[in-house]
């Protein structure tokens, strides 16, 4: 894709030829092998395919967890391949939000505080204005008020990946990027937090879903597959 | 501030992990303790030592016994101590061997306080009182015992021996070591020309002496301020004078029977004896020391101060050893909330920060803890290791005044979380290395 192209698809996320190798041992795992496509903006797009074809490591490229050994990474119109320090820091305090297979929310935090957690990271000043946003968001995910002052310990698997969701939008990012959200829930929890998740996606947020799950793949509005670190089908829903 | 709050609030929401934190740690940094206290008591011992025993340098006329006392006719017929005693002649030039007596002088000892090391001196003088003012106390013949002897009816008086002191607080003398106060008090340093004296319990009991009567030396009227025990029953035959006092009645002014140095510190003891000989000249003074007294009293000591040493060594490593372990143990399993943090927007600045002061302030907690459980017993086992460890040593007149008591308990605390804040400080490197290498990718598999 020409640099053209990337300016006139401006807030949607774009990979260009994007290399990312590991080594491992003696071989070299080449996790995402000269990738390059356009996520548009505002839709539920599924990325799909077996494991350790790279999914992970896509969406790790796209949060700044990782760097691409080669290629440009466009995210909400800047190049975030390059990122570092400060820059970076904002960049995934400010446009990304996570939800991860395993909740990974804080243990001794409440849910509550969980939620109020990235607020505080950015610096949001007003305590009472945080709470109430929190507050707002836990309800958005529909988990029940008398959860909200739970720790994780106490709270099922299901609201635990509500309150991850809540957490993910609380600095309101352009990119939410889930990986397997339901893999950690029964089917039907599965579908609520899918559910969950396309409602999320809007003119001005995308929402990326690392699955391979079939269901998800089914309400997603685009659809990338990929295989051995290459992109592999791309279906629009 | 805001890590601050940050790190105080994780440690207090993960209250169990914390207090076994420092549980932990508080055991590995008393143990330290324990071992820097009992190194501290080992050291301060022999100081104490050191001080009392070995930095002393005394010095006698040449070829004298009791400072002259036996030539001037101590212990028989005719001994000094009377106005009429044929050593009260002048003295010059460090002795007066005009009347074949060599006794020190005043002179001698403003030579002696100049030499650099000496630090403080004692200054006596001793007299056989031969008047009949006083009743001398008896060797009383004790029945059937083997050890009889030849003693007559009614048992052997016992000569009177007079010392005139200018250290108080120590009162010892001939048959007299370091005499124990039974009733009143010593004479103070104020008190340095006054007629009071400190009488031995044997001389006070055969003249019906108490605190506060007075009697007669020499025509002098003197004051019993208090009454001593020695032990022995020549010792309780004597009494002691302020210096000055006792160069008056004794009319020996000017004169000095013993000196006795302080110096510095025990490696001068050497040089300080040899500077004292070539002032006042070997054929004048017998300067003694007693470095072989102390090595004999310390080598044991100082063996086991050694020991200690190197408990103590193995011991602070141990501690910094488990320290680390510990930190990199509960950095290690905080991998993913690392992980998390960074992936929500949490700088490495803040991740190290906060971090680093959950450590220093479980560190912090744990040394308090682990000082104040295990200092007393702490103090048990130094005290139990290292025998009073708390002399008093004072009372010495001149230049530098008395020693003191060594360090006390406070300073050895202080000096001992010293140590363990040095030991502390290494642990902050464990979460930052963790922080800054582990990619977020990794711990949010």
């Amino acid at each position: 894709m020409s640099n053209t192209a990337v300016e006139t698809m401006a807030g949607a996320a774009v990979l260009e030829d994007v290399v990312k190798h590991f080594k491992s041992g003696s071989d070299t795992v080449r996790a995402v092998d000269g990738v390059s496509v356009a996520i548009p903006r505002g839709k539920l797009v599924a990325l799909k395919g077996p494991s350790g074809c790279g999914k992970s490591t896509l969406l790790n490229l796209l949060g700044a967890l990782d760097r691409p050994d080669s290629g440009r990474i466009i995210v909400d119109g800047a190049d975030i391949s390059g990122l570092s320090g400060a820059v970076e820091v904002a960049y995934r305090r400010d446009k990304v939000g996570f939800v991860f297979q395993m909740f990974n929310l804080m243990p001794y935090l409440s849910a509550i505080e969980n939620v109020m957690l990235p607020m505080e990271l950015r610096g949001e000043p007003n305590a009472q204005g945080r709470r109430a946003l929190a507050e707002s968001l836990l309800s958005r995910v529909k988990l029940a008020p008398d959860r909200h002052r739970r720790r994780p310990t106490r709270l099922s698997g299901g609201e635990q990946q509500r309150v991850a969701i809540a957490r993910a939008l609380a600095n309101d990012p352009a990119l939410i990027l889930a990986g397997e959200p339901t893999a950690n829930l029964d089917s039907t929890t599965g579908e609520q937090i899918v559910g969950l998740l396309r409602s999320l996606a809007s003119d001005d947020r995308t929402v990326l879903i690392a699955t391979h799950d079939n269901s998800i793949a089914r309400q997603a509005d685009l659809v990338i597959t990929m295989r051995d670190g290459n992109l592999v089908g791309r279906d629009e829903g | 501030m805001k890590i601050l709050r940050w790190a105080s609030r994780a440690l207090l929401r993960a209250p169990l992990r914390a207090a076994l934190l420092v549980g932990v740690l508080g055991v590995s940094i008393g143990l330290a303790l324990i071992m820097i206290t009992v190194d501290g008591a080992f050291d301060e011992r022999l100081d104490e030592i050191q001080s009392e025993v070995g930095t002393t340098v005394t010095i006698q006329p040449a070829g004298s016994f009791g400072g002259g006392f036996i030539l001037r006719g101590g212990f028989g017929p005719g001994a000094g101590g009377g106005p009429n005693a044929p050593n009260a002649g002048d003295a010059a030039d460090g002795a007066d061997a005009d009347a074949g007596l060599a006794t020190l002088t005043d002179e001698a000892v403003e030579a002696i306080a100049s030499i650099e090391h000496v630090t403080a001196y004692t200054r006596t003088i001793t007299a056989q009182y031969t008047g009949d003012e006083l009743v001398a106390g008896t060797i009383e013949r004790p029945g059937n015992s083997p050890f009889a002897g030849n003693l007559p009816e009614g048992g052997r008086p016992i000569l009177i021996l007079v010392t005139g002191t200018d250290n108080p607080k120590e009162l010892s003398s001939l048959g007299v070591e370091n005499a124990e106060i039974t009733s009143g008090r010593t004479f103070e340093i104020d008190e340095g020309e006054a007629n009071v004296a400190v009488v031995g319990e044997g001389l006070a009991e055969a003249n019906g002496l108490v605190v506060g009567d007075t009697f007669s030396v020499n025509e002098a009227e003197v004051e019993v301020v208090g009454i001593y025990t020695s032990g022995s029953q020549f010792g309780d035959n004597a009494m002691f004078l302020p210096l000055d006092t006792a160069r008056t009645l004794f009319e020996r002014e000017g004169e000095v029977d013993a000196i006795s140095v302080r110096v510095d510190t025990a490696a001068n003891v050497s040089s300080t004896a040899d500077a004292i000989r070539e002032t006042l000249g070997e054929d004048v003074a017998d300067v003694t020391t007693q470095e072989a007294a102390f090595d004999a009293i310390s080598a044991p000591l100082a063996d086991a101060a050694d020991s200690s040493r190197v408990g103590m060594i193995a011991a602070l490593i141990a501690s910094a050893a488990i320290i680390l372990f510990s930190v990199a143990i509960v950095a290690r399993q905080r991998i993913r909330e690392i992980g998390i943090l960074k992936a929500l927007g949490a700088s490495n600045w803040h991740v190290v920060g906060q971090m680093t002061l959950e450590t220093a302030f479980v560190a912090i907690i744990a040394a308090v803890i682990g000082a104040l459980a295990t200092f007393p017993l702490a103090q048990t086992v130094a005290n139990g290791l290292v025998s009073d460890p708390t002399t008093e040593v004072g009372g010495f007149g001149g230049p530098g005044g008395g020693g003191g008591g060594g360090a006390s308990w406070l300073s050895r605390l202080v000096a001992a979380k010293e140590a363990t804040c040095s030991v502390r400080l290494m642990s902050p490197s464990r979460p930052k290395s963790l922080a800054t290498r582990w990619p977020s990718r990794l711990a949010l598999r």
